[in-house]
């Protein structure tokens, strides 16, 4: 396996320095399904923040020697830099509520040394659900597996 | 059964390690470290029941794990979720019972080798 090749300890820093300036971000999307333990595959890992203008996120990116590319025309913001070239922003979640109400649905999972905040998977099937974009579409029946033997598995430790 | 300090070093040290150096390899944390280093036992509560019951020590029923025995686990808690779950796909049930076996790191890990490696549907995502 490509274990030294991808998500190393760089990308863990930019995470854990986020988490030190205190920054209110989750992991979304397929890379936030993936720490759940769905088996899917994905080019990035999608980080929603609160507000993209927090200063803490500049101060992570100076500490890993990234930067923040500002939104130009119909580009989003987007990070540039060894450490964070796998994190992309994400502004909304389709068919979701603001950040605000949604954080109350995260998991604090631990990647690294550092416990970072995750979308639930059930919040995660609701926004793909309301994307309707085909490679979404795909990607359901996988999620909503996953989501079974998770609950089977909570079901099971509450009958032990 | 409780950690030994004194093995724990003598084993780094053959390592050319120190426990700090350890800890760090290991992505644990000196807290979680020294909060176990600290009990009298680090096995879990139902494991010292069971013992008690049988009036044995815990070592009497525990055994190392191995690949086969884990194999064994995994399929018996594939076999009762698909009894459970008649729409669920046994193949997705059986790759999540696997990831699920490991650290999320590396679940993230595999997700994105693979992702990077098939563009499967032509988009990022």
């Amino acid at each position: 396996m490509a274990k030294d090749l991808i998500f190393t300890d760089k990308e863990a820093e930019f995470l854990k320095e986020l988490v030190r300036h205190k920054v209110d971000f989750m992991i979304v999307g397929l890379s936030a399904a993936a720490l759940q333990g769905a088996p899917v595959v994905t080019q990035d890992v999608d980080l929603w923040f609160r507000d993209p203008g927090d200063t803490g996120i500049e101060e992570a990116l100076k500490k890993v020697k990234g930067s923040y590319v500002s939104p130009v025309g119909k580009n989003p913001p987007m990070f540039v830099g060894t450490a964070v070239k796998l994190f992309d922003i994400v502004l909304h979640m389709h068919g979701l509520g603001p950040f605000e109400k949604e954080i109350i649905h995260c998991l604090r999972i631990p990647l690294g040394r550092q416990r970072v905040p995750v979308l639930s998977l059930d919040r995660i099937i609701e926004s793909k659900k309301a994307t309707g974009r085909p490679k979404d579409k795909l990607v359901l029946p996988v999620l909503a597996d996953t989501l079974t033997v998770l609950r089977e598995r909570a079901k099971k430790g509450r009958r032990e | 059964m409780r950690i030994s300090g004194e093995k724990l070093k003598d084993l780094c040290a053959k390592k050319n390690l120190t426990l700090s150096q350890l800890l760090k390899k290991a992505e644990v944390s000196k807290n979680a470290y020294y909060s176990l280093a600290r009990k009298d036992t680090v096995l879990p509560k139902s494991v010292l029941a069971i013992a008690d019951h049988l009036g044995v020590k815990p070592s009497a029923f525990l055994e190392e794990s191995t690949e086969e025995n884990r194999w064994e686990i995994l399929l018996e808690e594939l076999e009762w979720i698909s009894a459970l779950n008649h729409h669920a796909d046994r193949d997705n049930i059986r790759h999540t019972l696997l990831l699920l076996d490991e650290p999320p790191i590396e679940r993230l890990r595999r997700a994105l080798t693979r992702g990077q490696r098939f563009d499967l549907h032509g988009q990022r995502g």
